[in-house]
This record gives C-alpha cells, sequence and structure tokens, in this order.
C-alpha cells in the first residue's frame, strides 16, 4: 500500500468539497431567467457538454462547432466531451459546483427533471414549444419526452430504442425463425447453441445492461398505470405480482441463452456487442443507436442483421405494444447569459441537413427531425428500428433515468445479484421497495 | 523578550506562513467543510441545503452497504499486512542474503516493477486476465485440467473482492521489498557477522537480528498499509465499480456512489468523515507505537 492511496482519497474528498464551494440555502431555483428572445450576440465562449467522445460520434459536434464558428466568427465553441459513462459524473460535478456549460446533454426522464425541478434548465416552450416554427421540425413525441407541466425544456437530438439484434445466418443455420413470443425466444436457445452459436451475448459488468432488459420485460408484465405510478417514490407501492414474474423471465433468459450464465457481471457489455459482431452469438440486445457499429466489413454483414423486439411473453398483463426507448438531448443553463445565442446554436445542429448527417452512418443517431430518418440516407436496420418506435403508442424510458437514483441503484444492484444467484426475485423487488420508501 | 528576538521569531513565521496557508485551505478547511456537509441534505439540483444534524450518521448505522464495505476494508487491511509488510519483509531478507549484488540489484528491479504501473492500468491489465471468456486465468485453469476452478472471478459476489485484493497485492508487494531491502542494507554487517560467530544459522539470524533492526520500518509500513487499506477506491472502481450487488464495495467507492450516483452528498460526506476518523486512529495510534519502538545503533 502506497500514498497514492492518500492521494485518491484526497481527491475524492477534495472533489465533494468542491462540489459544495457553491452550496448555498438559495439555490439556483432564484436564478434569472435566461432571456431567449433576445437577439443573440455572436460573440464571446459558447460552451457545450455533449455525451459524444470517442469514435465514431466525436467528430460530429467537432465539425459543427468548426462550422459554426465560420459562419459566425465572433464565436467560439467550447466543447466539453464526455462519453456515455463519464458524463453523468461530470455533469453532477458541474451543477453542485454552479459551473454548468451553456448547453449541455440530458436523458429524458427523471435525469432530466431534476435540472428542470431545480430551476437550471431554461423554459424553451417560447422556442421550442407546440405550434413554433422550430417546435414544428420535430416529432411530437420525442419534444413531450422533456415537457414538464406543460412547459418544454429539452431540445431532442435522437431518438432511440432497444431490440434484439440476431444474426440472419445463424438463425438460418439453426433453423430457427424469428421467435414470436418470448417462450419462442428462450426455446431457440438450444438449437442455436446446438448450431455452434452463444444464443445470446450479455455482459452486465456495469449493471445497466440488466435494467434494458428488466424495463421491457415490466412493461410487458405490469399493467402501464401501475408502472408509471410505481417509478416515483410518492406514489410507489412497487407490490404487482407482475415485477416477480419478469425478474422470474429475466433469470430464465439469462441461465438458458447466454453462456456466461452466472457470471455475465463479469463481461463488458462491448465485450459482448464483439462476440456478436464477430459471429459467434446468434443475438445482442442493443439500442438503435447501435446497429451501426454492429456491422461491417470485417465481421457480420449489413445484410446478415436483423432485428426483433423483445419478444411478449404469453398472458402477459402489461402492455404488448410498449417498446422501450426514449429520446436524448440537450438543455439550455438557465442562468446562461448566452442563452439566445445557445438557442441559434442548437438551431444550427438541428437544421435538416446536419440532422440527416447525424442519422447516417457513420453516426447512426436516429435525429428527431421530422424526415431526416429515411431509407436513403440512413441504414436499413436503423430505419426499420425508428419505424418501429415511431410506430408505438407509448415508449417506455430506460430504468436508470427514469426513477429517482437510489431506486434506479437498487434495481440495479437487484439486477446484479440475480443474474449471480446471489438473490431472488421476491428479495431483490423488497430491497427495491425498500429504497424507494427511504427515497420518499 | 529582545526585540532581536521577537523579529526573527516573525521572519520565520512569515517563511512559513505561504504553506501554513496552503495546508489550511487546502487540507484541514475541506475537513471542516467536509463534517458540514454530512450534517446537510443537499440537493445540487436546486442548491438547496436542509441541515440535519446527526441524521446522516444514523443512516449509515442501518445500512448493509457500509458495514460490508467496511468490512471490505478490513480484509484488504488483513490481507495486505500478511503480503505487504511480513511478506515482504520475508522476501527482502531473502533477496539481501543473496550473494550477488548484481543479483540482488536484478531481483529487486523485478519485484518492483509492478509497482511502477499505475493503479488504474494494473486494474485494467488484471480485469482482463479476469474476463470469463477470454481472460488468460480462465485459459490457463483449463489447459491445466482445472476446468472447475475457471469462473467469473470479478463477476460473482463469493470471488470478486478476493480477486481485487489478490491483484493490489501483486502491484504493491515489490514497492515494500524495495523499503524493507533498503532497511536491512542499513543494519550495520558487524551484526551479522557476530552473530555468524556465535553459530547462528539464517533463520535464527532472520528473527533475532533483522526483524529487530527493521522494526521501525515496519511499524511504518504497518501504518502506511493499513491507513492505505481504508483508502482503496482506483481498483475497485476500475475493476468492478463495487459489484456485484454491492459486494467488493469498500468505503471509498461507497462513498462515491452515495455521492455521484445516488445524489446523497450529504450521506457521501458522513462515509469520508468516518474514513478520516478510522485513518486518523490508526496514523496516530501507530505513531505512538513506533515512537517507543525507535532502533538506534
Amino acid at each position: 500500500m502506497r500514498p497514492r492511496a492518500m492521494t485518491s482519497f484526497a481527491a475524492l474528498l477534495g472533489t465533494l468539497a468542491l462540489a459544495g464551494c457553491s452550496g448555498g440555502g438559495d439555490g439556483a431555483a432564484k436564478a434569472p431567467a435566461a432571456d431567449l428572445s433576445a437577439t443573440p450576440d455572436f460573440s464571446g465562449t459558447l460552451s457545450v457538454l455533449t455525451k459524444f467522445a470517442g469514435d465514431p460520434l466525436q467528430p460530429y459536434f467537432e465539425d459543427l462547432a468548426a462550422a459554426y464558428q465560420k459562419k459566425h466568427p465572433g464565436v467560439k465553441v467550447e466543447l466539453i466531451q464526455e462519453t456515455d459513462q463519464s458524463v453523468k459524473d461530470k455533469t453532477k460535478t458541474l451543477t453542485a459546483s454552479d459551473a454548468l456549460p451553456d448547453v449541455f446533454f440530458t436523458w429524458s426522464g427523471n435525469w432530466a427533471e431534476n435540472f428542470v425541478r431545480g430551476g437550471r434548465a431554461a423554459d424553451l416552450s417560447k422556442v421550442i414549444g407546440p405550434g413554433t416554427e422550430w417546435g414544428g421540425t420535430f416529432s411530437p413525441g420525442s419534444l413531450s419526452a422533456f415537457a414538464y407541466d406543460g412547459k418544454y425544456y429539452g431540445i431532442p437530438l435522437y431518438g432511440n430504442g432497444k431490440f434484439m439484434g440476431y444474426n440472419k445466418t445463424a438463425f438460418d443455420k439453426a433453423g430457427v425463425k424469428v421467435p414470436g413470443t418470448f417462450e419462442e425466444l428462450v426455446g431457440s436457445c438450444a438449437a442455436l447453441r446446438k448450431a455452434g452459436y452463444e444464443p445470446i451475448a450479455f455482459g452486465n459488468k456495469d449493471g445497466w445492461p440488466a435494467l434494458h432488459y428488466l424495463q421491457q420485460l415490466f412493461a410487458y408484465d405490469v399493467p402501464a398505470d401501475v408502472l408509471q405510478a410505481d417509478f416515483s417514490p410518492k406514489t410507489a407501492k412497487l407490490d404487482n405480482p407482475g415485477y416477480v414474474t419478469a425478474l422470474n423471465r429475466f433469470k430464465t433468459l439469462v441461465d438458458t441463452c447466454t453462456d456466461t450464465g452466472k457470471g455475465t457481471n463479469g463481461v463488458l457489455y462491448s465485450s459482448a456487442q464483439q462476440a456478436f459482431h464477430d459471429g459467434k452469438a446468434a443475438m445482442y440486445y442493443q439500442e438503435v443507436l447501435e446497429f451501426d457499429n454492429a456491422t461491417d466489413k470485417n465481421g457480420l454483414k449489413a445484410d446478415d442483421f436483423g432485428i426483433f423486439q423483445l419478444p411478449v411473453p404469453q398472458n402477459a398483463a402489461g402492455d404488448p405494444k410498449t417498446i422501450e426507448g426514449a429520446p436524448e438531448g440537450y438543455l439550455i443553463n438557465a442562468r446562461s447569459p448566452r442563452a439566445a445565442l445557445a438557442v441559434d446554436f442548437m438551431k444550427f445542429v438541428t437544421s435538416t441537413q446536419n440532422a440527416r448527417t447525424l442519422s447516417a452512418p457513420p453516426y447512426g443517431q436516429p435525429s428527431t427531425v421530422v424526415g431526416a430518418v429515411t431509407a436513403e440516407t440512413s441504414s436499413k436496420a436503423v430505419y426499420e428500428g425508428m419505424e418501429q418506435v415511431n410506430k408505438a403508442p407509448r415508449l417506455a424510458a430506460w430504468l436508470d433515468t427514469v426513477t429517482v437514483p437510489e431506486v434506479a441503484d437498487a434495481w440495479l444492484a437487484g439486477g446484479e445479484a440475480l443474474i449471480s444467484g446471489g438473490s431472488t426475485p421476491d428479495k431483490v423487488l423488497a430491497s427495491v421497495r425498500e429504497a424507494s420508501e427511504s427515497a420518499k | 523578550m529582545p526585540v532581536r528576538a521577537i523579529r526573527q521569531r516573525a521572519l520565520g513565521l512569515a517563511w512559513v506562513a505561504p504553506a501554513l496557508a496552503l495546508v489550511v485551505v487546502f487540507v484541514y478547511l475541506p475537513l471542516v467543510q467536509n463534517f458540514q456537509f454530512s450534517t446537510l441534505k443537499w440537493d445540487i439540483y436546486s442548491g438547496t441545503q436542509e441541515y440535519v444534524g446527526l441524521d446522516n450518521y444514523r443512516k449509515l448505522v442501518d445500512d448493509p452497504v457500509f458495514w460490508s464495505s467496511l468490512g471490505n476494508n478490513v480484509l484488504y487491511a488483513v490481507v495486505s499486512i500478511v503480503f505487504q509488510v511480513f511478506g515482504a519483509l520475508l522476501l527482502a531478507a531473502l533477496i539481501e542474503g543473496v550473494r550477488s549484488e548484481r543479483w540482488q540489484r536484478g531481483l529487486r528491479a523485478v519485484y518492483f516493477i509492478p509497482s511502477a504501473i499505475s493503479m488504474t492500468v494494473a486494474g485494467l491489465l488484471f480485469y482482463f486476465i479476469y474476463e470469463p471468456n477470454l481472460g488468460p486465468l480462465n485459459h490457463l485453469l483449463r489447459a491445466i485440467g482445472l476446468d472447475g476452478l475457471a469462473q467469473a472471478w470479478l463477476g460473482q459476489e463469493s470471488t470478486a473482492m478476493s480477486a481485487i485484493i489478490a491483484m493490489s497485492q501483486w502491484q504493491g508487494f515489490g514497492y515494500s521489498t524495495l523499503l524493507f531491502a533498503v532497511a536491512i542494507q542499513r543494519i550495520p554487517r558487524e551484526i551479522y557477522g557476530a552473530a555468524a560467530i556465535d553459530g547462528t544459522g539464517p533463520v535464527r539470524r532472520f528473527f533475532h537480528v533483522t526483524v529487530p533492526l527493521v522494526r521501525e520500518m515496519t511499524g511504518l509500513m504497518m501504518m502506511v498499509t493499513v491507513s492505505g487499506a481504508f483508502q482503496v477506491f482506483n481498483e475497485v472502481m476500475v475493476m468492478t465499480s463495487g459489484g456485484p450487488d454491492n459486494s467488493s464495495q469498500v468505503l471509498g467507492t461507497w462513498l462515491y456512489r452515495s455521492g455521484f450516483v445516488r445524489n446523497n452528498f450529504g450521506y457521501a460526506a458522513a462515509i469520508a468523515t468516518v474514513i478520516f476518523v478510522i485513518t486518523l486512529g490508526i496514523a496516530v495510534g501507530q505513531m505512538w507505537v513506533t515512537r517507543r519502538r525507535r532502533v538506534e545503533w
């Protein structure tokens, strides 16, 4: 053991202290409202926190920033690009230290709601709400995902949904058809294994991939109104028998259809993704955003790649048409002195041309701008996935962002325990109920 | 007091004042602030802070993950003492007993190399070594016919913490060995010569000459090892993030998770205070013990 441990601890303590430096009783809720109607002053630095760090997404905002700066030479766009994982910590640290950038990434659900409740997200109703010119360019559902108490706060950038991706050759070799029910899906795994494939590749090292299965199964097994009420600790009961049914189904799927079984918690999400890409696994549960990375000339070919919604179990008590997914977007800092410039920049980002670029390979992020995702501009899988998402009467947002963090964390630990066999569905539900009770 | 003496004192104080100010601002003030935060329920989004007294500490007592995290820290400390203090001392004595100086230098370098790797890099490296499908550890076990032992080392509650501790011992062992080697080199050779003339063998020389004469270093290593064991963070974050099902949480990672994942910064500050009290207690205790056991020759 060496002094480095002391350094780590000091850094952690320092971060906590730094996060608290701005802490005051006043709160951000009393911050002056951002003036969105003002004419943008095309000068100064505009800071933007994105979730596009790393390949292949990183160049998207870099190119846009360069183009915007060329258009407005007085403006410097400062990008803070983070990954899916690191953006969570970064955003919270910046929030706690009152240093949020002018524009910042957000998920929908409870994640965005926290910024709205805290007065940190500008009310964009006048510029992006229904009936406005800019608002008219987005699909209505994507705008509603960021609406709270009738006000519109978010700029949806891309839509998303979760589907089972499958290898058509593997299915043919095993003599398996696209399953129509959850039972058929589980039943097909033996044939796929016999044909030399891992039926479903699954890596749960980070915990959240299990939540994606769970949320879709909850939507099938728990009535929609009950599920909605259970997301909020104030109204949650979490006593519907559908939860235990769904948890049992998930356990069956892991034990029957993955080669890693109880050891799935030790496998990276990306390792599972690679196994599917390399043709070693027949199926892989993935987001629309990942479709364009699942195939390439060295691995699974685009023509061999198919998708289907996680099949609905027989006699499920919930809504069979719900698809798990939610748009992701951006908020504008309510305290930003450059709010009008931030709106202008985001209008530029979501212009039809830029939205099409975002939706096409190599980015493959299906824009929420109407007409951006077409059979011509996007890959077949992305187009097909978004068609299904747009047709779905209801979307179930990600379990780790739709509910409060304490409850989400309890679901996450419960999912891991279920996989490893360390807990039972009843015990997992009890621990989540306890977390929800504590978060009231 | 003469004016000159006063002036000299003032000058001395002026010289240390900047350093003192830095220590106060960057060490002691955050400690006090941290305790303040631990008495608050703090919503980072709205910025509101509600005074809750010692509620966060009461919550700690009822939190099973806090206790299992503390247990993991204790386990980490015990294993580290065995390997990084006593094991390293034994290894250092063996290396220093090698007659060839070239071999001594070579062996010291071999054992020290893992310590030159950053803990984050070592954590990632071992993550892949432990990987259930592609990792070399399971491949090796299968190759020698021990298929039954191949498992998801970091993916099961029963093995995750032990796997992390094992990696940490590999990484820290060489550093402790090097420090003990330096301590052994400081022992006058005449003492070993006299012991040899008296007919003592290498084992007795180790227990009756080496061990007593490096006790100051042993005490120091115990202090550094134990207090370090309560500040473990990087290796757990990189390898398991505290999972599965919080089974490999240590106080540092539970602090992080409580604050940055569960949005409970007041509770996180309470955990930080507990870590501080534990490490301070260990440091004070060890300093007191080692002061009484100073070796002089």
